[in-house]
């Protein structure tokens, strides 16, 4: 099997000179690979937003738990669903942190212009 | 067959794949023609079924073909026939040019087709035959003998009813298209767009939920235990399989029609982190006022209203990117079909916001209006999403233009319509029995009531099917390689415009 890289910027710079830039980036006021300050209010407030309400709910499935060990009426069976959630969000949690500390995160808005780039290289070499 | 992109040379630019070595055409098309031929079957039980409930039973008297199989026919091929061979095909794409590296295996890739057709295959048969057979003195004789559930058919699960021997070698399957593609998505270096980050989670989610809504309520727990697993496994199909897939798609192919990134990359992980932490707890919704306790439900009602804030980042995430783009909308059909089943989708998820509070479900739990839910989501949504994917990539695959653009408008007006009529009628019949039922009358009453809404189905559910019968016509005509319809008169058949 032909193992393949991931274009570098240099790379995919390699335009032809007829084909247009993508849009990323090129509107008034949008660093090349940052966000404008709109998008980094919307994107917080939306975070906080859905943070919040996150944070109670995962308190609110621990508060249960106790709830079933303290013999709250019926509790026994809640196990499994709550069990199952535990689970599934301490793997996501897990998933999270590798993310962060491998740099997932740093240049956020990244990914949307390579993956733009790389798709006009694949299509280029189509049409030709 | 002519491939679009069979025709071209290497590709040119060093270290860089050519889209050729990456992607196998040859199977995502036959992907595609699985999905449609199991489409097509679940479409007309799905009118059989119609049909049934305005007392007009086409197959009245023939058992094999009651009422009662043909609608897990219509589900069981919509899920697994329809929408996960059609996702596969697409990731077949998509996944190899994210991240340069081609799938794990081309000889699994086709196993993995062919197993799925059988799997798919042995459900409609198990779900036909099963209930019958199994009442045969010698099958029960040896399910005791070897002390196996007696439902040879159907297992008796809301959209679990595979049949309990099938369910091994459809994990079996999940895991090898997990590892299929996992693959060359761990290859792939530096941060992940975030089509990347949903497939992932999807392959991880659809195997657990899989196994966890077909296998423990069969053989671990029992009872009103058992009910809430099985309110998480049919919101986590939903939500951990279709939707993640969905949406990674979109991400993927809305800037590429578009030509501009997502608005924002930051908000599209927002939201994907969101999906990740709040999805998995909501599906005891589902069983609002069963014996479930309180506290369970209240949890569920709660990370429910927590998922419409989700909800909200993507939907703001792709208006933000159609921006001053609008008029794509008119022009661009594939683009067309996405925003349509946006808007569905932000319909859908209104409507959850209201229906997950208690208030609600005492008037419509059980109702039509549910069903009229289902149908805007998986048809209004994700088979809109679809239906508009494989009008960019058939003419792509096939390498020529559809055949008729006009074809192609009749099958986006037809279905979009028509759902959106079957929606309108079933939610309102929804509340009609819901009143019926709340004023005590007798069962009968909201039966007949119901009549002028089941008619109107039946009308809404030919015109989906008419839409599919155009697009169907188009494909044939497109790959037999008959000239454009349209081209004589100068208008153009590319549905891409
Ligand atoms: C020809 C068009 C269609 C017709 C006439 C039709 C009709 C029906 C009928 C009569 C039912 C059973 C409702 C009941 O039990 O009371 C049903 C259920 C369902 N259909 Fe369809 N259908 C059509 C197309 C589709 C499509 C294309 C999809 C998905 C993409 C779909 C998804 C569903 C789902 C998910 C259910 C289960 C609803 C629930 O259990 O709440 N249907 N359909």
């Amino acid at each position: 099997m032909t193992e393949f890289t991931k274009p570098t910027p240099a790379m995919a710079s390699a335009r032809t000179a007829n084909e247009p830039l993508p849009e990323a980036g090129r509107s008034a006021g949008t660093p090349h690979l940052g966000m404008t300050s709109r998008q980094a209010w919307v994107t917080m407030a939306l975070a906080v937003l859905i943070l919040i309400p996150s944070m109670y709910g995962f308190v609110g499935k621990f508060v249960e738990f106790v709830h079933i060990y303290r013999g709250a009426s019926g509790g026994e069976f809640a196990i499994a669903p709550i069990l199952n959630y535990l689970l599934a969000s301490a793997g996501f949690f897990c998933m999270l942190l590798w993310a962060a500390w491998n740099g997932m995160f740093r240049d956020v808005e990244r990914p949307k212009v390579e993956f733009l780039e790389n798709e006009r290289l694949l299509d280029r070499d189509v049409r030709t | 067959m002519t491939s679009g992109s069979q025709a071209t040379p290497a590709a040119t630019v060093p270290d860089h794949p050519a889209h050729e070595d990456l992607v196998d055409e040859k199977i995502i098309l036959c992907y595609y023609v699985a999905a449609l031929t199991f489409l097509t079957v679940s479409m007309l039980a799905g009118l059989l079924v119609a049909l049934q409930l305005v007392h007009w039973n086409v197959l009245r008297g023939i058992e094999l073909l009651s009422p009662g199989r043909w609608r897990m026919i219509h589900t069981n091929a919509i899920a697994y026939g329809f929408l996960a061979n059609a996702f596969l095909g697409t990731l077949h794409w998509v996944v190899p040019r994210l991240t340069f590296h081609k799938v794990l295996s081309k000889p699994l890739s086709w196993f993995i087709f062919v197993t799925w057709q059988v799997i798919v295959g042995l459900t409609a048969l198990g779900i036909i035959l099963g209930p019958t057979f199994q009442d045969q003195p010698w099958l029960l004789e040896l399910a005791k003998q070897w002390r196996l559930p007696m439902n040879l058919g159907a297992q008796g699960l809301e959209w679990g009813e595979t049949p309990f021997w099938i369910d091994p070698v459809a994990l079996l399957g999940l895991l090898l298209v997990a590892v299929n593609f996992m693959v060359p998505i761990g290859k792939s270096k530096g941060p992940m767009y975030v089509t990347l980050w949903y497939f992932m989670a999807a392959f991880v989610w659809t195997f657990l939920t899989y196994a966890m809504g077909n296998l423990l309520p069969e053989y671990v727990v029992a009872g009103t235990s058992a009910g809430a697993i099985g309110g998480l496994f049919i919101h986590d199909l939903v939500g951990l399989f279709v939707t993640p897939l969905g949406w990674g798609l979109m991400y993927y192919f809305v800037p590429i029609l578009l030509k501009r990134p997502i608005w924002s990359h930051g908000l599209s992980l927002v939201g994907f982190w969101g999906l990740a932490f709040f999805y998995p707890l909501q599906g005891i919704h589902h069983f609002l006022y069963t014996p479930i306790p309180m506290f369970l439900q209240y949890g569920a009602v709660i990370s429910t209203i927590a998922v419409e804030l989700v909800v909200a980042t993507v939907v703001i995430n792709f208006f933000g990117t159609l921006g001053k783009k609008g008029s794509e909308f008119f022009t661009n059909l594939p683009i067309r079909y996405f925003y349509t089943g946006m808007v569905f989708y932000f319909i859908t998820c209104f409507q959850c916001a209201l229906q997950v509070t208690l208030t609600f479900q005492k008037l419509i739990h059980f109702t039509d209006w549910v069903v009229g839910h289902a149908h805007l989501v998986m048809f209004g949504v994700f088979s809109l999403w679809l239906f508009g994917i494989m009008t960019y990539l058939f003419p792509r695959l096939l390498g020529r233009p559809w055949y008729s653009r006009t074809l192609c408008e009749y099958h986006y007006w037809l279905s979009s319509v028509s759902l959106f009529v079957m929606f309108l009628d079933l939610t309102l019949a929804g509340v009609f029995q819901g009143w019926y039922w709340a004023s005590l009358q007798p069962w009968d009453a909201s039966t007949d009531g119901s009549q002028p809404f089941w008619i109107t189905r039946v009308f809404a559910g030919l015109g989906m099917f008419a839409g599919l019968l155009c697009f169907l016509a188009n494909l044939w005509m497109t790959w037999r390689g008959a000239e454009a319809a349209e081209r004589s008169s100068g208008r153009v058949a590319a549905a891409t415009a």
